[in-house]
């Protein structure tokens, strides 16, 4: 087959231990080269006592690797002009490197170090564990993060992965010991369920080799499956958090929602934009913002991940006017899934998603998220490039169809965190 | 591996005869436009009673004009796949909008419509006003930004960079239709603006384009110069804020040279040796800081000691003298003296002994990296030429970064002393009303 030079057309290959290897050509003219391991270690795997080792690892990571400590690591990075970042999700983690393309074969072994060979000291760790707590302590005192807590807090059962952000609670992550650190690393960090994602010139014949040799001491043991415990729908019902001596009220309006993989997504993910996800053409915009200049922001968004997901529209808003925005919210999805959305508007909101690909392909770390996002959901290697036809197919039943059961007002849950009083 | 210049798309530039000054840079393979007008109108032109107004003015240009009544911007351009937004700095508004390349016309069309003609009705401004509100309660619930408001009231007695660019709360209840409609006619118009246009298109047929759609423009807005100079400061300056908030805050701050100010190249090396990066030249993939820089001095000595959980500095290039600033958040049972004399201790070491050979060595390549990665995409490029020329001239990041690579350590260290003086020093300190709660 020959290779291509198209951003928005995957190419895969095998790597060592069952790794997944899928190269991305970067979009014309870019200087820079992305790259990304994800593989199945987020917090979902987190045991129960253990609540916060995911995130602690995310972090480890960066602080060293192979005959480098974080220093020489930093300095290293620094020297290249490349950076080196974490992201824990509930069902993966992603390390990443960017840098200058000229030196790609050096940051694809960085990033195998940091996969391979973590190195970090107790003083490393000591400083994760603080920063950690300093976040565990503004999820509640923080408005935007509290009131997210709460509604995760609300919709998914205790044990799922879903219902928290990863970070523990003060007596978990001081009881994370090193022991358990390596153990998650050493059975999360596999061949086996990860893929490393390539943005960059080089073709994907020299890619593969390079990926084969890097990576060749993962470990070639089976990939940990996620356990998610059934969720039940939640009875429609409000959270509130009263914050006094904050200046604005957050608010949240949402529920359990469909996985990425799930035939619906498509159409969710258009009734979504309708709602708040495209946020200047969006409903919700409109109507609290533009027409009824009650808040400064208003939007929504859905997180569709492998094994499910959830929705949710938010507001930011004064604590006079907090009640008068939470029925806008409710109406506004409501409304979504009671009527059909007309035609035009349909159409425009359509467009303007495929319309902006092109803002997708402007340079090498835009056009790297489209194929990391396709890559982990194993997505087919021109979904891409079949999007726009796949939008372009849905009728808008089918839309409100998926409105229905994707964001669906009936079992949702109203958080709000702030100044509320006892209201 | 690294560059010596700045490296850019080939821009060429002209000024129409009402005085727009254009800069077109051509990127052929970009299958994007970025279309960028900058004013040279921010915060620096208000004064107390209208603080807020050049922000406002920016959410109004959203609001409607004679081709585009309200909502309709938003829609041409999203309805395309583009995006949009604008921001209000001290020195300058911007206004930005990307689209798929053969869509260009779009935002010219709109730029040139509301560059005199937006129409700030009464019943606009007035539902805008919630609006204005809302955004700045929602600042308000961090209390870094209590205190960087704090910090610059302090620093500044007279000059108007002693306001945050949202404006008062009092003048956002204040702010009448009409003021902020004399306010737009003053400084809106071809005489005080750049239009930055980058990435996929014909250099000859966009010219022409924009000599007709802007060229008929009258010769309108003004580029002020604030009149009052701060005075010296004659002793520290200083303010304790309490509120809700996880761990004690410390923010310091001292006077600091403009961009185009020939002490600038070394304070913005010692920004890259004490925060880790200086913020015309990072690398990264996108605008913003990276968070952590554990090589730099403030994070070894805050970060690693178990002072802080995070620690930086920042120093941001203005029209007018600023501010150079040091940050750190505590960790849990710090106190707000530790942090302060740690912070003193690193600035004192600086000015006593200099960075070290390696130190600058690393600065100077990672400035060489970010000029030679900063212009990747049509919008970044935009907002580059548009920055520096509305704060100097496009050409001034040539020269300013090769000033920056003969920065020498005496230089850095010197630098470290004249500004860190105790006399100029503003201190604010942030004390968690209620201890946050164990999680």
């Amino acid at each position: 087959m020959r290779e291509t030079n198209d951003p928005l057309r995957l190419e895969t290959g095998e790597g060592p231990s069952g790794l997944r290897v899928v190269r991305q050509a970067p979009p014309v003219g870019s200087v820079s080269f992305a790259a990304t391991y994800v593989g199945p270690a987020g917090w979902g795997f987190d045991t129960t006592g253990g609540e916060g080792t995911a995130r602690i690892l995310g972090q480890l990571v960066t602080s060293g690797a192979g005959s480098r400590d974080r220093l020489e690591l930093a300095r290293f990075l620094d020297r290249m002009g490349a950076t080196l970042t974490t992201q824990v999700d509930p069902e993966s983690a992603e390390i990443s490197v960017w840098g200058p393309s000229e030196v790609w074969e050096t940051l694809l072994g960085v990033l195998a170090d940091t996969v391979l060979r973590p190195r970090y000291t107790e003083s490393d760790l000591a400083r994760v564990r603080r920063q950690l707590a300093e976040r565990q302590m503004r999820e509640l005192v923080q408005p935007g993060s509290r009131v997210d807590r709460e509604l995760l807090r609300a919709l998914f059962p205790e044990g799922h992965p879903y219902r928290g952000t990863g970070i523990g609670d003060a007596r978990s992550v001081a009881r994370i010991r090193r022991d358990q650190i390596d153990r998650f690393h050493a059975e999360h960090f596999t061949g086996d369920g990860a893929v490393v994602v390539v943005t960059g010139r080089p073709p994907k014949s020299t890619v593969t080799r390079v990926v084969k040799r890097l990576f060749s001491n993962l470990p070639t043991d089976r990939a940990p499956s996620l356990s998610i415990p059934t969720v039940r729908l939640p009875r429609r019902r409000e959270v509130r958090v009263d914050l006094p001596g904050r200046s604005q009220v957050e608010v949240r309006l949402g529920g359990v929602s469909l996985s990425r993989g799930d035939p619906q997504y498509a159409a969710a993910y258009l009734a979504n934009e309708v709602l708040g996800g495209a946020v200047l053409l969006s409903r919700l915009f409109h109507r609290v913002r533009s027409r009824g200049g009650l808040a400064y922001h208003a939007s929504s968004h859905l997180e569709a991940m492998r094994q499910g997901g959830y929705w949710s529209a938010q507001a930011g808003t004064g604590a006079d006017r907090w009640r008068k925005v939470v029925p806008m919210l409710r109406e506004e999805i409501e409304r979504l899934s009671s009527e059909s959305i007309p035609g035009d508007e349909l159409r425009i909101m359509r467009e303007s998603r495929i319309g902006e690909m092109a803002l997708s392909l402007e340079s090498t770390s835009e056009a790297h998220e489209l194929a990391v996002d396709a890559a982990y959901h194993e997505l087919p290697a021109d979904h891409w490039k079949q999007w726009p036809s796949l939008l372009r197919a849905l009728t808008p039943r089918e839309v409100r169809a998926a409105a229905e059961t994707a964001l669906d007002a009936r079992s949702s849950v109203t958080a709000l965190a702030g100044p509320i009083g006892s209201a | 591996m690294v560059t010596r210049s700045v490296v850019r798309p080939r821009l060429s530039s002209f000024r129409l005869t009402n005085g727009l000054r254009v800069l077109l840079a051509p990127i052929d393979s970009s299958p994007t436009a970025s279309v960028w007008v900058w004013y040279r109108v921010g915060s620096k032109n208000e004064y107390p009673g209208i603080t807020g107004a050049s922000h406002w003015v920016e959410h109004m240009l959203f609001e409607g004009s004679p081709r585009y009544p309200k909502g309709a911007i938003d829609k041409a351009v999203v309805q395309v796949g583009g995006e949009l937004n604008a921001f209000t700095d001290t020195d300058f508004t911007a206004y930005f909008t990307t689209v798929p390349r053969e869509h260009l016309s779009i935002p010219l069309d709109i730029e040139s419509d509301r560059m005199t003609r937006a129409l700030l009705t009464d019943r606009e401004v007035e539902r805008e006003r919630t609006v204005i509100h809302s955004e700045r309660e929602g600042n308000e619930n961090w209390p870094e930004f209590r205190v960087e408001e704090e910090v610059y009231s302090l620093a500044f007695r007279i000059h108007p960079y002693r306001w945050d660019a949202l404006g008062r709360r009092e003048d956002i209840e204040r702010l009448t239709p009409e003021e902020l409609r004399t306010y737009y006619r003053k400084y809106y118009g071809t005489r005080n603006a750049v239009l930055v246009i980058a990435g996929g298109f014909d250099r000859a047929s966009i010219a022409r384009e924009v000599r007709r759609r802007f060229g008929r423009l009258p010769a309108t807005g003004a580029d002020v110069r604030v009149g009052p100079t701060e005075p010296a400061a004659r002793g520290e300056r200083r303010a304790e804020l309490s509120g809700p908030g996880t761990t004690p805050y410390l923010q310091m701050a001292w006077r600091a040279p403009a961009l185009d100010d020939p002490a600038t190249p070394a304070t913005m090396i010692l920004d890259t040796i004490l925060g880790g990066e200086s913020r015309l030249f990072s690398a990264g993939a996108g605008w913003g800081r990276s968070a952590e820089h554990p090589s730099a001095r403030l994070y070894r000595a805050l970060v690693d000691t178990a002072l802080a959980v995070r620690a930086g500095s920042e120093w941001r290039p203005r029209v007018y003298p600023g501010l150079f600033t040091v940050q750190a958040l505590a960790v849990k049972g710090i106190s707000l003296d530790r942090l302060e004399d740690a912070v003193d201790s690193v600035t004192e070491r600086l000015g006593r002994t200099g960075p070290t050979h390696r130190e600058l060595d690393d600065a100077r390549v990672r400035i060489r990296h970010g000029a030679a990665l900063a212009y990747e995409g049509a919008s970044r490029t935009g907002f580059r030429l548009g920055y520096f020329s509305v704060l100097r001239s496009p050409q001034y990041e040539d020269e300013i970064f090769h000033r920056l690579l003969r920065v020498t350590r005496v230089q850095v260290r010197d630098r470290a002393r004249a500004l860190f003086r105790a006399e100029s020093r503003v201190v604010v300190r942030y004390t968690p009303t209620v201890e946050a709660p164990d999680a």
